[in-house]
């Protein structure tokens, strides 16, 4: 069976999260959890639905700003501040500053669809990072290629299957060579025939090495990609560990039942 | 029917249509101005800004555009500090009072067009724009403002081409754009019939062109559109 390769322990800190806490109204969120992914690691946030594993991904890039915490990016720590009794980022700039490093896939692809594949993908290089026009479609085009796409980039959203749109989605979030990529539930909206070729996307990066934070229902493949799996139940952690560890012999009951149920999977 | 008075109106009803030309075009530049800046106020969040651009959408689509142009004509004239301030040479012109009421009325209406199409953009589009670090201003600039362009155009077409058949309305004030050319031909030579068919046929050639110019613009707009057939 394919297994990450173990990374080193003595890597400095991509993303640490210190006791987030996040509310909906009256709906408790997070109830203070803290987390780091290492450079180089994978770690992967199950549980079931409502235990707030995506919104815990939302905080890293600030899409949810949690009400209490720490969030430290490549060493630097985002700036939160309270106004009329709610947080929000000291600083938007550094907000957008530090998003620009950070690679987001969503559930639903979130493609521009006014633009074609392309243009979704030099989009942000050129008008955040200020990337010359020809060196960003010359990288998109090597990034199209590398997810198999690249015949279709002067298609437009609409014309790709899910698949193909995902793996856009992935290329649009490496052409910004983000140092931590976040993946939130990236194969969840697509037909079962179509998962296989996103998650050889993701497994192709978590082997080059690349440090990701990914919430995801297939177990399977969270065994084989991941360096740490962190069960989150009801806005807590419930277990964390080694993927071999947490989804094979878990120490939670409340695992072992959460196992049981997507069973074959694992 | 009188065949001969109907073809001796036509060039002098086409002598109307520049200024009708002037009064919708003047209108809409000016309204769209309006609409965006009443858009802003109402999607801004402050207070202030949403009472008033709520307000001023509630008065200019509540009330008949015949009445807003008779207000704004003869009724500002009335205040002295109307007449002392340094728009009245603007404001003691019909032309201008046509296409001021003209604006504010449609910049009503274009409004409400424009929020709902901002309204409609999918929460996703804009997540995603976020999320790779786009600020508030490249953000509404680059993915906001065109999926909302290409969502408010038939809309958008459909205001226009009220604008031009309200614009008739502008011969009121003694403006003689086409109605006001053939309101005044009435009386020479009693053919209202015959005058008025003329009249509605250069309004539909107008309203044609523009159909048809608004619609070239969706399919140039919805390359996205159309590649899914």
């Amino acid at each position: 069976m394919h297994r990450h390769p173990p990374i080193n322990p003595g890597a400095p800190d991509a993303v640490v999260v210190h006791d987030l806490h996040k509310s909906f109204g009256p709906l408790e969120v997070l109830k203070g959890v803290s987390l780091t992914a290492k450079e180089g690691s994978v770690v992967t946030l199950i549980g079931s639905s409502g235990s707030g594993k995506s919104t815990l991904l939302r905080c890293i890039n600030l899409l949810e700003v949690p009400d209490r915490g720490r969030i430290v990016i490549g060493g630097e720590e985002i700036g939160l501040t309270t106004k009329r009794g709610r947080t929000i980022p000291a600083d938007q700039r550094q907000v957008e500053r530090i998003r620009t490093r950070l690679g987001m896939v969503f559930q639903s692809f979130n493609l521009w669809t006014h633009m074609t594949i392309l243009e979704n993908v030099i989009e942000a290089p050129i008008h955040v990072l200020g990337v010359p026009r020809a060196e960003a479609v010359d990288r998109a085009r090597k990034l199209l290629d590398k997810v198999g796409i690249l015949s279709k980039a002067d298609a437009y959203p609409v014309q790709l299957s899910g698949g193909q749109q995902q793996r856009a989605a992935i290329a649009r979030a490496l052409a910004m060579q983000p140092k931590v990529m976040l993946f939130d539930e990236p194969t969840s909206a697509l037909d079962p025939e179509l998962v296989g070729e996103v998650l050889l996307v993701i497994r192709q990066l978590a082997d080059e090495g690349n440090t990701m934070v990914m919430v995801t229902h297939e177990m399977g493949f969270a065994r084989e990609v991941s360096t740490e799996v962190v069960f989150l139940h009801q806005g807590r952690i419930e277990e964390q560990g080694p993927p071999d560890r947490v989804l094979v012999t878990p120490e939670s009951e409340r695992v072992r039942q959460f196992l049981s149920r997507h069973l074959g999977t694992a | 029917m009188n065949w001969d008075i109907m073809i001796s109106s036509v060039p002098t009803l086409l002598s109307g249509v520049p200024l009708t030309v002037q009064l919708v075009g003047l209108g809409e530049i000016l309204g769209l101005v309006i609409a965006c800046l009443a858009t802003w106020g109402r999607l801004s969040g402050n207070l202030a800004a949403v009472g008033v651009s709520r307000l001023y959408v509630f008065v200019f689509r509540g009330t008949p555009l015949l009445v807003q142009i008779y207000l704004i004509y003869y009724g500002l004239g009335q205040f002295p500090a109307v007449r002392e301030s340094v728009l009245w040479p603007i404001l003691r012109e019909p032309y201008w009072c046509a296409i001021l009421a003209l604006a504010l009325n449609t910049g009503a209406y274009t409004s409400e067009i424009l929020r709902g199409a901002i309204l409609t953009i999918p929460h996703g589009q804009v997540e995603a724009a976020r999320a790779c670090g786009m600020g508030r201003w490249l953000t509404f600039r680059r993915i906001i403002v065109p999926i909302a362009i290409r969502q408010a155009l038939p809309a958008y077409g459909n205001e226009i081409i009220l604008m031009v058949k309200a614009s008739s309305l502008a011969s009121i004030i003694t403006l003689l754009e086409i109605t006001g050319l053939a309101r005044r031909l009435i009386p020479q030579t009693y053919a209202v019939f015959e005058i008025f068919i003329v009249a509605g046929l250069i309004y539909l050639g107008l309203n044609f062109a523009i159909a048809q110019a608004v619609r070239w613009a969706e399919w140039r707009l919805t390359p996205h559109l159309r590649a899914r057939a």
